[in-house]
């Protein structure tokens, strides 16, 4: 059963100058369990559906549908991880999950406990009463996974996680994230994420949907049937086959 | 204290500019497409409003100087056309001599480092000096050398002027071209462009947007002291000019006339708000499209030398919510508050006042003798000097809290709702126009009638202060809250945070540096208003013909800087206006630099 179906979603950027369409007519549906990863050109609109399946923006045609339910607000349900990792830089790491909690009505204390259990799975001990300012990108990206892990959400979304970090911690946190989900205690296990990284995508996902660029169409996907963990297939073949297939769907979409 | 504006950075707008800023970057990457600007009917739409705007404008300010001058009954109405003409000449004029004299130097102090060292020390401590500090060397200088002829006055009106004015295009021209990026420098050099070829096709082109900047500041800062330039009472004797200023302090205080001073200063403020919308926003929105974004106001504030950076980028007014630029004004800021220590500069200040007057009073001949020295502390108010210290720091911490309480309400409501905004900016455009010292002899009129003479003129002296320091934290507050990026916002929403949760997790703490900053300013510009606001030299007829003053360290500089000896005394000056630069020193010191270091943490970096 999907958990989340995009069903023709259109979004046009009103200006000045009429409007610019960013999403034309999406649909596609995310089942239970999986990692599914939308790829495409800059400026194509994949954040933007990103913030649409979040509740941030609003689709000017189509809906989103989670669980079956037409989904227009944000909802702890479905939490968000940042590119630029959306941390308030006048909280400690500490306080930047604590405070996603209390929102929630969860008690100080027990949110505290919980915050510091995921700032430690993260692996982060030590640094919960560290400023954003004095972390390095790595390290506010764990916060960013910590918090966003903490609120028990069932869909998890990437927006461009990783892109803004250099390619050895990218690296390190793409395993934690794929070590994180094979936990079964975690309650969340569908994913969405957004990148630009060809490579990346395959290493993570179980199905790559490819987009035009602007305004934004799907061109095709691609289901990765690559064995997990896929550390060892990253000099395998059958890796850079998939990763072929999905750049020559990219080139079809010019 | 210092050249604090009103005007606050140069900006002043509709609302339709803030709907505008509130666009994405993409539709004005779209809008710099020469094609879809042909295409743009807004464009054609705006050049038909400013051509209206200039005529209508022109018919309304015609139409009120004629009923003006047709029902007011005062002996001077008829004068009216020819004071205004005397005003905008005499600004205009030190405007051009600010212009020159502050290119060249600021040119020079930018690129040569002798130059830089001597220089921005000494031109930061001058506009550190509050205008106060001038007036008695200036009018005896010139009153003296023209023998009391009215040109001698003149010129001491205009020096007077140019030491609010000058400063802000210095500092402007400074922050222009050492903002001028590493790799054009760089790339200028590698293909040989040096020298005064390096100064037509570089900086010259680079000064261009902050010297329009630049000029706006110093006009409003000329529209701000005109009152107290053209109308002086100094050692008894009154030095006026004709001008709107002197003619507003004369309906106040010779003619006692409410009414006059309510028309003239609407007619003031038409006139300021009519040549800001006709000249300097085009020019800005003009020089906006130029290669370098403008660098607005660096370096133009108080003691505290704190940059009052405003960046305005775009396409119109009060560009403030600018993402990029905002940070580094506080880092600069904070660059600049730790190159030297309180303690430093209140000494370097001291030494440079007294170097001041020692110039000008050996020019004049007339260096003070050892019986001034022996007066200076022997003046019996000088044991109150505690007290009003207190006092004045009282009275501005009153009026700071209440411009920090409207200010944040105002400027968080208008930067999130555009109703409010709709409501705000207005009212923020006028007051800004508004010279404030020029409400002074209104309030005072309307609040003495109301209150009596002493409380009337405390309550005067408040609300001057709130108005004068409430557009600085508006501005400030106004532009963070538009640059708190959106992914801070969408965080916020994604967490759920609504209402007052929003307002203490999110938009406070991403605004403290900004209000900081505000503070400052404020601080800054209270100084310079309250030496104003505590004394009446003016001899009203509704008082008896008493001065009227507020127990303060304010109206004790006045009484000092004004009076004829004993109570006036040049060493005393100096020493209360050391005084005043190690109070404003020590609490930038103590409070304003610790707070900015502790919120440099709260930047967002992106």
């Amino acid at each position: 059963m999907a958990v989340l179906d995009i069903e023709h979603v259109t979004k046009v950027f009103e200006s000045e100058n009429g409007g610019m369409s960013v999403l034309e007519d999406v649909s596609f549906s995310v089942k239970e369990d999986e990692f599914l990863c939308l790829v495409g050109p800059s400026g194509c609109g994949k954040s933007t559906l990103l913030k649409i399946v979040a509740g941030l923006e609003h689709a000017n045609s189509g809906r989103v549908l989670f669980h079956g339910q037409p989904q227009l607000a944000p909802t702890p349900k479905i939490t968000m991880i940042f590119q630029l990792f959306g941390l308030l830089p006048w909280k400690t790491s500490l306080e930047n999950v604590t405070v996603a909690l209390e929102v929630l009505g969860v008690k100080k204390e027990s949110a505290e406990e919980t915050a510091r259990s995921y700032l430690g799975m993260v692996g982060l001990e030590g640094f919960e009463n560290t400023y954003p300012h004095d972390l390095s990108g790595g390290m506010k990206q764990r916060v960013g996974i910590a918090r966003a892990l903490a609120l028990q959400p069932e869909v998890l979304l990437m927006d461009e996680p990783f892109s803004s970090l250099d390619e050895l911690t990218a690296k390190n946190l793409r395993s934690l994230v794929m070590d994180l989900r094979r936990r079964s205690e975690l309650s969340t296990n569908t994913f969405i994420m957004v990148s630009h990284n060809v490579e990346e995508a395959v290493f993570m996902a179980d199905r790559v949907v490819v987009m035009s660029p602007r305004p934004g169409k799907i061109v095709g996907e691609v289901k990765v049937n690559i064995p997990r963990p896929r550390m060892s297939y990253l000099r395998d073949p059958i890796y850079f086959k998939y990763v072929d297939e999905v750049v020559s769907v990219l080139e079809r979409g010019k | 204290m210092v050249t604090s504006s009103n005007c606050h950075g140069s900006e002043g707008s509709l609302p339709r500019s803030f709907v505008k800023n509130l666009k994405s970057p993409t539709s004005q990457r779209l809008s710099e497409n020469p094609r879809a600007q042909i295409r743009e009917p807004g464009h054609v739409v705006r050049k038909a409003t400013r051509a209206a705007f200039f005529v209508a404008g022109i018919c309304a300010i015609a139409t009120a100087y004629w009923l003006a001058m047709r029902f007011v009954d005062n002996p001077e109405i008829s004068f009216l056309p020819y004071y205004t003409f005397r005003t905008l000449v005499r600004i205009a004029l030190t405007l051009g001599i600010s212009v020159v004299w502050g290119v060249p130097f600021g040119i020079l102090a930018s690129t040569n480092k002798t130059a830089s060292v001597i220089l921005v020390p000494l031109i930061d401590l001058l506009q550190s000096v509050p205008i106060l500090g001038y007036f008695p060397v200036i009018i005896l200088f010139f009153v003296s050398l023209f023998h009391g002829s009215e040109i001698g006055i003149e010129l001491s009106a205009i020096l007077l002027l140019f030491t609010s004015m000058a400063w802000a295009i210095f500092f402007g021209v400074v922050g222009a071209v050492k903002g001028i990026p590493v790799n054009i420098t760089e790339a200028a050099q590698g293909f040989g462009v040096t020298g005064l070829k390096y100064t037509r096709h570089v900086i010259l082109p680079a000064i261009v947007p902050a010297l329009v900047s630049g000029c706006t500041l110093a006009w409003c800062d000329g529209w701000f002291f005109m009152i107290a330039a053209e109308y002086v009472v100094y050692l008894g004797a009154t030095y006026s000019v004709p001008g709107l200023g002197s003619y507003l302090a004369k309906a106040a205080y010779v003619y006692s006339d409410l009414n006059l001073s309510v028309i003239l200063l609407i007619l003031i403020t038409a006139i300021v708000l009519y040549i800001n919308f006709l000249t300097w926003h085009p020019l800005l929105e003009k020089a906006a499209t130029g290669t370098y974004k403008p660098v607005l106001r660096v370096g133009l504030s108080g003691l505290g030398k704190l940059a009052a950076i405003t960046p305005r980028v775009g396409p119109r007014w009060l560009r403030i919510g600018d993402r990029v630029h905002r940070p580094k004004s506080i880092v600069l800021a904070s660059k600049w508050l730790k190159r030297y220590t309180s303690m430093e500069k209140a000494i370097a200040l001291t030494l440079s006042l007294i170097g001041i007057f020692a110039i000008m009073y050996s020019a004049i001949g007339q260096i003070p003798s050892a019986d001034v020295f022996e007066q200076a502390f022997k003046d019996p108010e000088f044991l109150n000097l505690p007290i009003y210290v207190a006092l004045t720091m009282g009275r501005l911490t009153v009026a700071y809290v209440i411009s920090l309480g409207v200010a944040l309400g105002m400027g968080v409501l208008a930067a999130e709702h555009k109703k409010f905004a709709a409501v705000f900016y207005p009212i923020y455009d006028i007051g800004q126009a508004v010279p404030i010292l020029a409400l002074f002899p209104i309030f005072f009129i309307y609040f003495s009638r109301l209150f009596g003479g002493r409380i009337g003129l405390e309550a005067t002296a408040i609300l001057v202060l709130v108005l004068d320091m409430i557009w600085y934290m508006f501005l400030n507050v106004v532009g963070a809250v538009k640059s708190i990026p959106s992914e801070i916002r969408e965080v916020g929403r994604l967490l759920g945070f609504k209402g007052l949760g929003r307002i203490t997790h999110i938009v406070l703490p991403a605004i403290l540096p900004a209000i900081v900053t505000g503070s400052i300013l404020s601080w800054g510009t209270g100084w310079n208003t309250i030496i104003f606001a505590e004394y009446m030299p003016y001899e009203t007829e509704l008082y008896g013909g008493q001065p009227l003053e507020l127990p303060g360290l304010g109206a004790y500089l006045d009484k000092t800087g004004y009076l004829p000896p004993p109570k006036g005394n040049p060493v005393r000056l100096i020493f209360l206006l050391g005084v005043v630069a190690t109070i404003v020193l020590t609490m930038e010191g103590l409070v304003w630099r610790r707070l900015l270091k502790k919120f440099e943490k709260y930047r967002v970096e992106i």
